[in-house]
């Protein structure tokens, strides 16, 4: 419609103010709802997000709902009682939750933990990190709107548990580790040779077959996933994380990584020997959303090579330094971080010398990752609240603890 | 609190439970030094380096500044988190201190670099009766929550702070539930069972037990598969329902652990 209105027609001119009424008419903003129960939010979330059109200007992301003040029932229970908790935290991984509990109290205590112990907690930790990972290379496909993708990554995320449940007892609440090392035999219990004592029948041939299994499942997902045009679509460029602002809300783990940041603690700390493997560090360029997922997958990749080299050479010796009976932790306080599959885990304890923690602080990587949201999410459309919140693999027992 | 210049390791100081000679054992040579450098950029009263934890301690009022000074000054961007420990001589809660403290909130801040294994705790001491401190968040975007989380649970005001409300808790919640004199209300009903059976040991035990675990030869399991070693199955759970049935005993894993040494050998 090029032609030129004549500012005499009055027809005309009632439509030119119309024009202009609409373009200036401010419509109010709209405050939608998300959750709590909202199958992409992984537990109970809630998110009050005010809208403009289709564009968010402020989310408010309303959490608490799974709190269960394990900080404060920390206070009421013995050291060796809180391993039981701590595997509730994020519930996808409980096994790696365990282990910076296990070491601040091992430092405190000034406990050497036998090779073969730490050898064993290694391969679980990161038997629990491929099949948390598994969870979100699964369902993250799911909530962009592919559902095939979930099959092919649960079914091989079972061998993974069945592993970890071959030698813990759980698949997922494994509360494996004790003080000074790792319970002995699942199953096993006191037999005449000693050598039968701690993994079960056939777990390294499983866990080999499994990691085979794991690997082809990655392959899988780079076509069937980072390949798909719709995947990119949603992902590529969505809600991208610049790494100085990751580092200022806490953000860690693959999230931290996908930013470009080379920072893995399993580089940095010595909670587990894994100075003794060779894995690299997986990082992505531009934190969007398509590099937190890429990020991940080939972290499967590289913990799968872990895993292979770590059942190659278990060190022979006991699964449990020699403890007191009844466990108290000399007066002190110390901070051990983790990388968990979330990101940094960390247990600040504060001890008084008794056998109840003063004070357990419980730092979780995904109440940090989620705190980013509300910036992280000003600015984009509605349907990219679902690709983020996804994106970030968080558990939300993890957040409230 | 005895003030130590921050070249020099903090000597004890006394009255916190959790401090000890900062030159003590566990403290490597690597954490005493980030302590000392740490210490020097911030201001900081004290530091200790106990266990691996590099901590400094900074007067309230150089709170931002401080925490500033470490961040620019020694590159310790990433913000791991923000809490508080309630020093109290009374509580409602677990045990109580062996030592009277002086009443007080500490406020931690853990600071760590992502280049480098540098971590870093910053502390400082707030009165009960003015728990009072002034928001990170212009700093640290992360500290938002970590600091409604700390005004929630110990009752801290964080001054600047552009939403204080609660995070957890629903907003009728009174009182704050980690401080220690907030009684757990279902252990005040019921005291928590699963202490009962830690109280009866000390005596009746022989403090140090034997390694429970027993030595696994990885080359055997590696070649042979764990199967032909097992005696049989049925054996093997009756020792562990054995082990389990009397736990007073003098404990019996650890005895069954000496008979398969002889046996093996």
């Amino acid at each position: 419609m090029s032609q030129t209105l004549d500012p005499l027609d009055p027809l005309a001119a009632a439509h030119v103010s119309e024009v202009a009424v609409s373009v200036e008419l401010q419509t109010p903003g709209m405050t939608l709802n998300i959750g709590p129960q909202h199958p992409s939010t992984h537990g109970v979330l809630r998110l009050v997000a005010e809208l403009d059109g289709e564009r968010i200007t402020n989310v408010e992301p309303v959490i608490g709902y799974m709190h269960r003040g394990y900080e404060k029932l920390s206070e009421v229970r013995t050291y060796p009682q809180i391993t039981a908790l701590v595997n509730r935290i994020d519930w996808v991984s409980g096994f790696a939750n365990e282990i910076p509990l296990m070491t601040a109290i091992e430092r405190l205590m000034e406990i050497e933990v036998p090779e073969r112990a730490l050898s064993i907690r290694l391969i679980l930790t990161e038997l629990a990190r491929i099949a948390s990972h598994l969870v979100f290379l699964s369902s993250y496909p799911l909530e962009l709107g592919a559902a095939t993708p979930l099959m092919h990554a649960l079914r091989e995320r079972e061998h993974v548990l069945e592993l970890i449940e071959a030698v813990t007892g759980g698949r997922f609440h494994p509360n494996f580790n004790r003080i000074g090392g790792v319970k002995p035999a699942a199953g096993g219990g006191t037999t005449q040779k000693k050598v039968a004592q701690d993994l079960p029948q056939g777990f390294l041939e499983g866990t080999r077959a499994a990691m085979d299994k794991v690997v082809a499942v990655c392959d899988d997902m780079d076509t069937l996933v980072l390949g798909n045009e719709i995947f990119m679509a949603r992902t590529k460029g969505v809600a991208p994380i610049p790494a100085d602002k990751a580092a200022a809300y806490g953000v860690s783990g693959p999230n931290l990584r996908a930013s470009g940041v080379p920072f893995d603690l399993r580089k940095h700390e010595d909670y587990l020997p894994y100075h003794k493997y060779e894995f690299d560090v997986v990082t992505a360029e531009n934190g969007d959303c398509f590099d937190r997922y890429q990020v991940r997958l080939e972290e499967i990749r590289q913990s799968a090579r872990i895993v292979t080299q770590a059942i190659e050479a278990i060190p022979t010796g006991p699964l449990q330094a020699k403890v007191p009976r009844v466990i108290k932790v000399p007066r002190g306080e110390t901070y051990v971080r983790a990388e968990n599959p979330k990101g940094e885990m960390g247990y600040y304890l504060v001890s008084d010398g008794g056998r109840i923690p003063y004070r357990l602080k419980i730092r979780s990587a995904s109440f940090s990752n989620l705190s980013i949201l509300p910036w992280a999410l000003k600015g984009l459309i509605v349907p990219d609240i679902i690709a983020l919140l996804g994106s970030l693999d968080f558990v939300l027992g993890d957040v409230d603890r | 609190m005895t003030t130590n210049s921050p070249d020099e390791p903090a000597v004890e100081t006394g009255e916190a439970p959790a401090e000890s000679a900062g030159e003590e054992p566990a403290g490597d040579s690597g954490t005493a030094d980030l302590a000392a450098r740490i210490a020097e950029l911030a201001g900081a009263e004290s530091w200790s380096a106990d266990f691996g934890n590099a901590k400094v301690r900074v007067d309230r009022a150089r709170w931002i500044e401080a925490v500033q000074a470490v961040r620019d000054g020694a590159d310790l961007e990433f913000f791991s988190f923000l809490s508080a420990v309630d020093w109290s001589n009374e509580v409602a809660v677990g045990d109580p201190l062996e030592e009277a403290v002086e009443e007080r909130y500490e406020v931690i801040v853990r600071l760590s670099s992502t280049r480098t294994n540098d971590s870093v705790t910053i502390s400082t001491d707030l009165p009960k009766d003015d728990a009072r401190l002034p928001t990170l968040v212009g700093m640290f975007g992360g500290a938002n929550w970590h600091e409604r989380e700390a005004a929630e649970m110990f009752g801290i005001e964080f001054e600047g702070h552009p939403n204080l409300s609660k995070l957890y808790l629903t907003d009728e919640f009174e009182g704050y539930p980690l401080r220690k004199t907030f009684p757990l209300l279902s252990r005040e009903i019921k005291p928590w069972p699963g202490m009962v059976d830690v109280e009866d040991m000390p005596s009746t035990e022989n403090p140090e037990v034997e390694p429970e675990g027993v030595a696994g030869e990885a080359a055997a399991v590696r070649e042979e598969g764990v199967a032909e070693q097992l005696p049989s199955n049925a054996e093997g759970v009756a020792g562990v329902a054995q082990g389990q049935a009397m736990p007073q005993g003098d404990s019996p894993q650890g005895d069954e652990t000496a008979e398969d040494g002889d046996d093996e050998s």
